[in-house]
Order: structure tokens, then sequence, then C-alpha cells
């Protein structure tokens, strides 16, 4: 750009001037004068020019920095705030949210350092805009720029802008505790100036947005994430209550839908609670709603939209702004918003008849977004008074009678998903569910009132019919989703766990209820046995099923549930145990269960999909009501209540030992092991519910050691052993299901007490199969025979029935499990070989013996360990000799990447394989002393890592699961055993550098997390070793002279010049540098004088001399600062760790100039296109296409 | 497992069938399967029913592992499918002939001259150019259903 000489002097004695008053405030003279200087430049109309000037032109950082600051505060000054409000009344919403977004960053950027004074004049601007003197326009936009500020400042969504998170941290502390109050208190006059206006007139006014706009802005504010008013005195005394005091208790409530608690501590007792505020809004609503009830648009403009959604918010509102008065306060607050948001939801007949016939559902959605808030932070029985006082029926019975309505209506229109009744069913849902988590948890009150059991229980019936409508209905559709039982039932569960908490409020009602309802469908089925389609029947019991199963019982997550609290404490009349509802009603199931055992009945009514119901709803029973430790019941039922409740708890608990151990559980475990038997059998084909019969059923029966102690001594069981092991039958089930089996099989024998006996029963239960495979493989026609589909199919269930026993390894049977694999440890080899074209053989084979010696190597003998290791080490040679330089052949692409995937796989196992076998190392059982001579593991790791490294193809490395098995296991091995790297040959050690340079440059940061440090081992291990005058890693490290005799430089040459390079010149994660420094450390030390004549390279390519200076600084620095020793300890890695950061932080910015060049033109013309378009939305769309590219 | 013994031992007459019946609730991916008197590998099965209470189906994606078409079946699970015989013997490459025919050595040291080069232009060219470096090659000859193909490649080293 050229500049007349005129100009330019002028700007060179501003420069001067900036440059002398600089130094001077440096050497501490004539301040007053310097800084009034430094101030002009600030103020100055147009301090661009001079300020870019400065900025090119100055040797003095602290007159750049000046200039810099200078053209900051102009910008937000000058062209943010004067743009947003001269163009005030302009229509480009977008733009000018654009823009005031772009001012708030501004502010922040300078806000830690803006002087109080300097905020205010800013503020002041922005408040006299929002007092309405200089029109509704400017109003309005006042009021935009403190959104704008409030989610710049609030952490959740700020924008990055490359700070430290400290400095938002700082930020919205300060914004919170000195600016938002304010903030609200604006928003709130702004709104309450304009409402006399909005009601007075009869056609819209610009005020109508401006109201709009201060009532979001208050939203938004109430949504702050309260953190340093919350706990007043509190936080003072301590960080740590900030953290710990809300987690655990808001967990479970703030995980419901929409509903966000608010918490602003007492200093906003005054603005939100005592002002009359609410009362305002209340009225305001009210009045508007009056005002245009004729026009049924209305409830949906954005004002009322708005005026609602902060009402809602107001009833979230929680913690010490209210006094302690025992919640009084709290619930007079409460009460004030229920009364005015009643109109919205009462009487629930009317209300539903009206949005039926047209009227916007939107207002009776947020009443009942209001009441999950309240029942979000009241106990049932406060949420029950609250209304008692105004009138006639508790919260409650309205809660119910709105949720019964909404189901009525969805009952009628059940098909359509997605209309108002779908949304309020789910809030209501939600409002039961906070209520009645709160007693399920146990902390609160314990029970809910009597009249609110009564309202559960009404909606509960109105549930259970809604949902056998439902089911009647879509008993013949052809739903594909609903057809997998595991689909429809996860994706119905939190519906059902919702339901099952209502159920639960009154099971002396509820659950007779269902058993009714149950026996009616099942006398139906009955009757119209072989004259009716009972399709519609079954579908009504599955569903029925699946809700029966929710309310008796939770979901075990792998732990043992127990019976849920409610039904445990609830009081029940009936004495017996035999009629106790939830007795009764387990009775009736388990009795229809029953009747599939029969061949003509099972033909008649027990579909596949009715089994599954069975099925599943046998094992969540079974887990929690099935020979329940009683032990267990007494304890917790102690700790949890108080004297009254144990009475009663015990009472039920009680009762429920009727299918304990010394009762009827015996009979009933013999029944559950029949149905889960006829299923394996009787349902040929039927994979759906095998699966859920052998993941499900199966392994909740035997999780629990005292079952398995009945279970081991059941015929039945024993049967179904002996069936597993003997007969042909059980080889048409799917082989994964088999493998299932097997290892069911085997922990049941945990049971025996006699652990010589339980090995027995492993030897018995899987010896036939391991002769099996023995005789096979020694077939003198195997070679013919083996490749017989039959043959295929027979060895591959074996196989992983052998694997399905190898993964129930306990130490109890381990005995019997290593024999198990001992044995046929050749056969394996020659089906190895025999199968070596047929993958899924090849495959089912490394996974049996990586699970076999996953579960065994620890608990190894010198003498076994060294067998085994043996045995892993032939098989990896045969698998490579198969595979290595092998290329399928195809004419499908499809094959071919089939072929792909499958060596992926084996690779994978080959990997897990060699880690199982490297925890020998780690843990170890065995008795053997540590001074026997054993199995050196490292060496045997190293040389297997050999074998599979040549089949790892780069394009292999692609699959990421397979890519961080391999690096995990390199680093390890690097880390644990580096003296071993100096021993490979070289084609290996080649191999492993190669990778390793790979990794570094992997996308995935693990990754290359796992090569520095195996880097870090490396070098570090061949400095230590040559300072005490070993060789280390010998001439591997030297280089070595290539046939051309040229010298070819050292490994860790090359790696330091990878590893400089990656550091200073390429992307990372900064989480990174932590690694690079462990790396690089001993990597200099190792190679001083070549890291000395990279640094001066690095210098010498530097064009500037500011730079020059600068870089030569730095890298002294890096090396010299903090005290750096040449010793590598725990110390000095640290101390180089911020040296490395420091450096970077230096020399980073100028050393990659080249992208951030790219980046700015780009932003230029999204800016200049911003500014001059006519056209709206090429400006969005270019920023949009772009920015997050660039940002990349 | 007298049983299988007893089968076992009745197939003493091996690669007489060309198929064999496999219920096809029990087949995998990764196995075979006969689609359309095709031998096919099979690349995706699905389970879906017949009706919300029927019985349950199998859903087959197969490729075919000579011409590498796609085909498609459905099957009730507890059916049997027919499962292809598949053999897959390597032969040493001694020779390629202007033809278009390979030469093989088999194991017992005559030779199997009755193969034809695949038509497809990279395949092709991936066998003789691999010959054509002097490349001591084992080639993998797949066989099922009356057919053959080569399938695989295998470099044993540098012809000494």
């Amino acid at each position: 750009m050229q500049r007349s000489p005129n100009d330019l002097s002028q700007l060179q004695a501003t420069m001067r001037a900036i440059e002398v008053a600089c130094s001077s405030i440096q050497m501490m003279v004539n301040r007053a004068e310097a800084e009034a200087t430094i101030l002009s430049l600030c103020q100055s109309p147009q301090p661009y020019q001079a300020c870019q000037y400065i900025l090119e032109n100055s040797q003095m950082p602290n007159a750049r920095f000046q200039a810099a600051t200078a053209i900051r505060d102009a910008a937000i000054r000058d062209y943010c705030l004067c743009y947003v409000m001269q163009r005030a009344s302009s229509p480009e919403g977008y733009v000018q949210a654009k823009v005031s977004a772009a001012a708030a960053q501004l502010m922040k950027r300078g806000w830690l350092e803006f002087s109080a004074a300097e905020k205010e004049t800013f503020l002041s601007e922005v408040k006299q805009a929002t007092l309405g003197i200089h029109g509704a326009d400017v109003q309005f936009i006042g009021i935009k720029l403190m959104e704008s500020l409030v989610s710049e400042f609030s952490l959740s969504t700020s924008t990055a802008m490359g700070l430290p998170a400290e400095f938002h941290d700082q930020c919205q502390k300060s914004m919170e505790l000195e600016y938002l109050k304010t903030f609200y208190c604006w928003a709130r006059d702004a709104a309450s100036s304009v409402t006399n206006k909005i009601l007075d007139s009869d056609s819209p006014v610009p005020e109508t947005k401006v109201c709009t706009a201060a009532l979001r802005l208050m939203l938004q504010i109430l949504n702050w994430d309260f953190r340093y008013s919350k706990n007043g005195l509190e936080s003072a005394k301590g960080k740590k209550n900030v953290f710990s005091a809300q987690v655990g208790n808001d967990n479970n409530l703030s995980r419901r839908s929409e509903c966000t608690i608010v918490q602003p501590g007492p200093v906003w007792h005054d603005v939100l609670i005592s002002s009359g505020h609410i009362g305002w809004l209340l009225s305001f609503y009210g009045a508007l709603r009056q005002k245009f009830s004729c026009e049924g648009f209305w409830l949906d403009c954005p004002l009322a939209v708005s005026a609602r959604k902060l009402i809602v918010q107001f009833c979230s509102l929680k913690g010490n702004i209210f006094h302690s008065d025992i919640g009084q306060m709290q619930e007079n607050h409460l009460l004030q918003l229920l009364s005015g948001i009643m109109q919205w939801i009462n009487p629930p007949d009317e209300v539903s008849k009206a949005i039926e016939s047209g009227k916007s559902e939107s207002e009776m959605l947020d009443g009942c977004r209001a009441l999950l808030s309240i029942a979000t932070v009241t106990t049932p029985v406060v949420f029950d008074q609250l209304l008692k006082s105004i009138s006639p029926f508790g919260t409650l019975t309205l809660l119910s009678a709105l949720m019964c309505e909404v189901l009525k209506v969805l009952m009628v229109r059940n098909a359509e998903e997605e209309t108002w009744s779908w949304v309020a069913r789910d809030l209501l849902l939600d409002t039961w569910t906070a209520l009645l988590v709160s007693i399920e948890s146990g902390g609160e009150t314990g029970l809910l009132p009597a009249v609110g059991r009564n309202a559960a229980s009404n909606v509960f019936s109105l549930i259970v019919e809604s949902e056998l409508k439902a089911a009647s209905a879509s008993a013949f559709s052809d739903d594909m989703a609903s057809d997998y039982f595991q689909a429809s039932a996860s994706a119905m569960d939190e519906r059902l766990s919702s339901y099952a908490l209502i159920g639960r409020a009154s099971i002396d009602i509820t659950i007779p209820l269902l058993t009714n309802l149950f026996n009616e469908r099942v006398a139906r089925l009955h009757q119209g046995r072989g004259i009716t389609d009972p399709t519609v029947t079954l579908e009504e019991l599955y569903s029925m099923l699946l809700i029966i199963g929710h309310v008796l019982a939770d979901e075990g997550e792998g732990e043992t549930p127990l019976v849920p609290k409610a039904i445990q404490t609830q009081h029940v009349a009936s004495g017996e145990s035999e009629k106790h509802p939830v007795v009764v009603l387990s009775s009736s199931i388990l009795n229809f269960a029953k009747q599939s055992l029969d061949s003509e009945m099972r033909a008649s009514i027990f579909s596949p999909r009715l089994m599954e119901a069975i099925t599943w709803f046998l094992a969540r029973w079974s887990s929690t009501y099935l020979m329940p430790s009683e032990e267990t019941g007494e304890s917790n039922s102690g700790s949890c209540y108080d004297n009254n409740h144990m009475v009663q708890s015990s009472v039920s608990s009680k009762a429920f030992l009727i299918f304990g151990e010394h009762n009827q559980g015996k009979s009933v475990l013999d029944l559950v092991v029949h149905i889960a038997t006829t299923t394996l059998v009787s349902y040929p084909g039927e994979k759906d519910l095998q699966a859920l019969t052998c993941y499900h059923l199966l392994h909740a029966l035997v999780r629990r050691r005292n079952v398995c102690v009945h279970l081991v001594g059941l015929d039945s069981w024993r049967r179904l052993a002996n069936a597993f092991a003997n007969e042909r039958l059980l080889f048409t089930l799917y082989s994964a299901h088999q493998r299932s089996l097997a290892q069911t099989l085997v922990v049941s024998a945990s049971g025996i007490k006699n652990p010589e006996a339980s090995n027995q029963y492993v030897r018995d239960l899987m010896c036939h199969m391991t002769n099996y495979l023995m005789e096979l493989s020694s077939k003198n026609d195997l070679k013919i025979v083996a490749h017989q589909p039959d043959v295929i199919l027979l060895v591959s269930c074996l196989l992983e029935r052998l694997r399905g026993a190898a993964r129930a390894t306990e130490p109890r049977m381990q005995k019997a499990i290593y024999e198990m694999g001992s044995t046929v440890m050749n056969s394996i080899l020659i089906f190895l070989e025999v199968y070596k074209h047929e993958f899924a053989v090849v495959y089912l084979l490394l996974k049996f013996v990586v699970d076999w010696v996953d579960g065994q190597i620890i608990y190894l003998e010198a003498q076994e360990t060294a067998g085994v290791v043996n045995f892993c080490m032939r098989l990896l040679q045969l698998y490579s000799s198969h595979n290595i330089g092998k290329i399928s052949l195809s004419i499908s692409s499809s094959l071919l990447s089939e072929a792909k995937t499958e060596k992926y796989k084996d690779l994978r196992a080959l990997l897990q394989l060699l880690a199982n076998l490297c925890s020998k190392d780690l843990v170890d059982f065995s008795s053997d002393s540590p001074e026997t001579p054993g199995t050196n593991i490292s060496q045997v790791v190293y040389f297997g890592l050999c074998i599979v490294i040549p089949l790892i193809s780069l394009d292999l490395l692609k699959y990421p699961k397979l890519c961080h098995d391999f690096f995990s296991l390199l680093s390890h091995l690097l880390e644990v055993y580096p003296e071993m790297v100096a021993q490979l040959n070289d084609e290996a050690f080649s191999h492993v550098l190669g990778t390793l340079d790979f990794g570094l440059h992997h996308q995935d940061m693990e990754v290359v997390d796992m090569c520095l440090r195996a880097l870090k081992a490396l070098a570090s291990y061949h400095y230590k070793e040559t300072t005490v005058g070993k060789v280390g890693l010998g001439t591997r490290a030297a280089g070595s002279k290539d046939q051309n005799g040229q010298m070819s430089e050292g490994i860790f040459g090359r790696f330091l010049r990878t590893l400089l390079h990656l550091v200073l010149f390429e992307d990372y994660s900064t989480d990174l540098v932590s690694a690079a420094a462990d790396a690089l450390l001993p990597l200099i030390l190792c190679e001083q004088s070549l890291y000395q004549r990279l640094g001066n390279e690095l210098i010498e390519r530097q064009v500037n001399p500011a730079f020059k200076s600068r870089l030569a600084n730095a890298l002294q620095c890096l090396t010299s600062s903090n005290q750096l020793s040449f010793t590598l300890d725990r110390m000095n890695y640290q101390r180089f760790r911020k040296n490395l950061i420091n450096f970077l932080v230096e020399v980073r910015g100028f050393l990659r100039t080249i992208k951030i060049l790219v980046l700015f033109p780009v932003l230029f013309v999204c800016k200049s296109v911003l500014q001059t378009s006519r056209i709206q939305d090429p400006g969005r769309i270019l920023f949009e296409k772009i920015y997050p590219k660039q940002v990349k | 497992m007298s049983d299988e013994e007893h089968h076992f031992e009745s197939k003493a007459d091996a690669g007489a069938s060309k198929t064999y019946p496999q219920q096809a609730g029990t087949i995998r991916k990764n196995g075979y399967i006969v689609i359309k008197n095709r031998p096919c590998k099979v690349v995706e099965v699905s389970t879906s029913k017949t009706g919300k209470h029927g019985h349950a189906k199998c859903h087959f994606v197969g490729i075919d592992i000579f011409n590498g078409k796609k085909q498609e079946d459905i099957v009730p699970s507890s059916h049997n499918c027919d499962v292809p015989h598949v053999t897959r013997t390597d032969y040493q490459l001694i020779d390629i002939s202007e033809d278009g025919f390979v030469s093989l050595l088999t194991d017992s040291g005559g030779t199997k001259d009755d193969l034809r080069l695949p038509t497809d232009e990279s395949l092709l060219s991936q066998i003789k150019d691999g010959f054509a470096e002097g490349k001591d090659l084992v080639v993998t000859v797949m066989s099922s259903m009356g057919e053959e193909q080569i399938c695989a490649l295998k470099d044993i080293g540098p012809k000494n």
C-alpha cells in the first residue's frame, strides 16, 4: 500500500511517541505522562492506521502490544457497538446477531484486563439502550447484546477463542458474581416498561419484540450454570463443596427430559422471590391470555411462548435462594405458580377436548412441563398438598386425571405417533417417575400418601388398558422393527420402567389387576384353542409379560437385583404367603409357562415370540425371586428402614421366601430348566429365542453360587448336560449359542462343594468332545473327509464349545480345563494345517487358543508354561507359513474385502494371544518360587512378534482395533523389555522401526502416544546403558555404512529428526506434548551433536532476523533453563516437559506461518461478503462451509 | 458321540456327494451355501419372522465363489439348506502355456494340465507377472460342484 510522505512522517512520529512512552513506563520515569500518551492513542477516533504501522514497523514488543490493545478497544467501541446500534431497525436479524456475537467475543477477550471503569462505560451504553430512551429498536438491540454477552460468558456456549480454560472460568465467575443479576434487572425493567403498551394496544406493536427478547434473556439467565453464588457461605469455605454438594443428589433427577434445576443461591432472593416479580409475570401472561382468548394462534406466538417458558423455569427454582423455613417459602412460591398454571391444564377433560377440536396444545404441554419441574423439586407429599389449599383435590389427583385424559385420547388415535398426546404422555410419565424415584431410592418420606396411591392405581389400569389395546391393534402388522424381541424391548424399556414405578406405588391394587387380566387372556386362549386365531391374545400376553416383568423386578445389570423396595415395604392385607399378590401373580405365570412343556399345547399356543417373552420374564424374575440369599434380604431392610418398616418389609420378604431354597424354590428351578431345555430342543432354528435362553435365562441362573448348588443336583440339569455332551440334538443350535451353553454348564460346576468333584464334572462334560477331536485328527483320510461340510460343521461346533468352556475358567475348575486344552493341542496344530484355507475354522482355532491361554496362563507351573508357550509358538509359525506372501484372487471385490477382513480378525487374535502370554510376567499364581528357572516370556513374545509383524501390512493397520492392539502390544514390549530389541534380527528390527515410524504419523492420538512411549523407552534404555559403559543397542544406534560406503544414520538420529519435525511443523493435539517431551529428551541426549546441527540448520533457515534471534534463544532455553541436567530421572523429565511447552509456545507461531496465511484471506473474504452483499445468504453459507474446515 | 462316529465312518466314499444338507439356522456368515444351484459364500445372514407369531426364517446374501455374482435366498430357519463341498488344493505352478492353460505339479509328483487360466485381466496378470519374475509360486485351486478355479497365489521364495 502506498502512503503519502506526509502521512508517513506523522505515523513515524506517533510510533516514536508510543515507543518512548512504553520505555519510560518500563523505566518508571514520567509515568503519568507516558500513560496519557498511550491513552490518547486508544481514544483517538481512528487509531487503526497508526496502530497498524506500529505493529508492522516497531522493534519494541511493548509498543506493538499497546498498538494491538488500542485496535481491539477501538474495534469494540467503534465498530461493533456502533454498527449494531445504528442499524437497529435493519431487518436482517441474523447479521445483527453475528455482529453482536462478535462484539461479545471482543469484550470477553479483554474482559480480565479492562478496568471496572472501562467496563462501566461500555455497559452504561448498553443500559441506556435497554431503558428504551432511544426507541424500541435500540432497546431490542441492547437486550440482544446482553444475550450475546451472557451466552459468550457461559462455559457451555462460549467460543473457544484459543484461550485456556482458566480464562473462561474467570470470565464466567466475574459475570456471575458481578453482572448477571444486573442484567436480569435491566431485562426485567425493559419488559415491565413496555407491558402497558402491549396490553393497551389492539394492533401488534414493536414493543412486543422488546418484551419477548427481554423474557428470553431472563430465561437464559435463569438457565445459567450457577456455581459461585449457589452455595453462598459454603463456597467460601473451600472449593471442594462446589463439586461434592450437588453431584450425587441431582443425578437421577436432572437426567429426566427437559428439566434442569435452577439454583441461583441466596443473593437472588430479592430479585426473584421477594420483589413480587413472579406475580407480575403471571398476571401479565394472564391478562394477555384473556385479551387474546378469541385468537387461537396467539398461544404459539413468541411472546406467549417465552413467557410460559420463563414461568416453567421458575417452577424449578431450588436451593438456598429460599430461606430455611422448613420449605414454607418454597411451597408458597410453587403454589403461586401453580395457581397461575392451573388454567392451562384444568379441568383436564375440557382442555383435551379443546385441543382435539383445534386449539393449540402448546399451553397444555407447558403446563405438563411445569408439573414435571415442580415434581422434580418437591417430595410427593408436598407436591400433593400444594393444590389442596386452593382446590378440593390434591395435585396428585389432578396429575392422575390429566394423565387419564391423555391416555384416553391416545387410545382413540392409536396409530399416529408424535401427536400431542404422545408428548404429553411422556412428560406426565416423567413427572410420575420424578415423584416415585425419590421413594424407590429410599431417601424420602417412604410412601405415597393414600390418595396418591389411588391416583397411581387409576393411572396404571388405564396404562395397561392402552398398552393392551396397542398390542392387539399391532398383532397383525408386519412392522419389521417390532419383530425382534431385543429391539422392541429396549426401545420400550424406558417407558416400561416408568410404568413399573407407577404400578409399584400400590401393589395391593395393581398386581391383582395384572393377575386378573393375565388369567383372563390365558383362559381365552384355552377356550379358543383350535377354533379361533389366537394371534391377538398372544400379542396381548406378550405385552403383559413385558409389563409384569418390569413391575415385579429390576434389571440386574450384572448385579443381583433385590426385590424392589416399593414392593418389599408395602403393607399388604393378606396374611399368608401364598396369598401375597406378587406370589399369586408369579405362580399364575409359572403355571402358564409350565404348559409349554406339553407338545400339543406348545404347537397351538406357545409361539416363538410368546416363548421369547416368557424366557425373558423368567430370566428377570428368577434373578430377583428365585432362591434369594436370605441374609442379604434382612441386612438390607435392617439398615435402610426404621422399625415400623422393618416389620412390614419382613412380612413381604417372608412371603417371597416361598420361592426360596427350602420351599418351592427347587421345584421352580426345575421347571425353569425344563422350559429352557424345551426352547433349545423343541424350537428348531429359532435363533432369537435360543439366544435369550442361552445369554439371558441360563446365565442368570448360574450367576449365583447358591443357585448353582441346587442346579447341579437337579435331574433336569443333568439331562441337559448329558444331552449336550453326548447327543447329536444340540448340534443343531447356532454354534455361538453352543459356546454360551458350554460356558454355562461349566460354570455350574462351581456349585459342587468338593473341588475334585467339580473338576470331574467338567471332565465328564468335555471328554467326549476332546476325544472326538483327537480321533478325527489322527484319521488317515483326514485330508479327504475334513472338508466335507458336515465334518466342518461338527469341528466348528466342538471348537466353539471348547472355547466356551475355556472362558468359564475359575480356580476351582482350572485343572480340568487345562487338561481339556492340553489334550487337544496337537490336534489343533493338525487342524490348522488341514483347514488352512478354511477361514471360519482357522479363526475358531485361534480364538479357542486365545481364550484358553487367557484363562490358564496365570495358574500354570513352570513346566506347563513351557509346554503352552511352545505350542503357541508352533501355532504362530504354522499360521505364518500358510499365510505369508499369500494373495487372494477373486473376481468379486466383496469376496476380496471379506478375505481382508478375515485376515484382520486372525491377526487380531494372534496379537491377543501374545498379549495374554505377556500377562504371565505380570500376574503369576503358580506355586513355583521366583527362582525356578522358567520360560523367558519376553523372549517368547518377541519371537512371536517377529512372526506376526511381517503378516501385518500397512493396509491392515487401517483397521482401528487391529492398529490399536498392535501398537499397545508393541509399546508394552518396548517399555518392559527394551533390551530384547538389540537381539532382534535385521529384518525384524527394521520392521519394528518402520511400524513405529508409521505410528508416529498416525491420526489416532492414542497410537501416537503409544509410539512416543515406545521411543522414550528405547532411547532412555540406550542412553542409560551407554553412560555406564555398556553397548545398549550397539551398532543399530550408531548407524552404519551401506554398500556404497555412505554413512547412514543411526535409528535415534532418524527418530530425532522425525520427532522434531513433528513437534515443530505438524498438527497434533496439545495433549501429546508431554509424551513428545518424554521421548525427545532421551533422543537429544543420545544424539547431542546431531541435535546441535539440526538446531543450527533451523536457525539458519529463518530469513527474518528477529525470528532468528528468538528461535536461537528459545532453543537455548529448551535445553538449559529450569536446571535441566543430563540425567533421565523423573524430575528432569518434568523440567523438560515444561521447557518444551514454553519453547513451542514461543516458536510454533512463526515457524508454522504458512497455514495461518491460508486461513486469513478466507476470513477476509467472508467478512467483506458479509458487509457488502445485498443477498442475505452468501455470507452465511461461506462462513458455515469454509470456517469449520479452516478451524480443523 | 457314537452317533457321529457312525456317521463319520459311513463317509468313506467321501467326495461323492457335491452338497450336504444343513439346517438353515446353523449357517453362519463366512460359511458356504448353495443358492440357485450355485456355490456361494455367505456374506450376510439376517433373521425375521413370518408374521409376529410365526416361525423364524433366514435371509441369506451370498456371493458366487466362482463368478462373484450376488445371490439371495430366504429359507425357514428350521429347514435344511444345501451346503456345497468346497475343497482347495495347493499345487506348484510349473508352466503357463500359450493357449491359456496352466501346468501344475501335484503332491504325488504327477502333473495336472486341464485347468484354464482366469479370463479376468487383472487376475491373469497377477499370475503371469509373478511367474514371469521367476518366483516360485504355489497356486490354490478351489473346486466345488464340478467347477475349478485358482483362488489364491503364494510366493514361496525365489527359484533355486
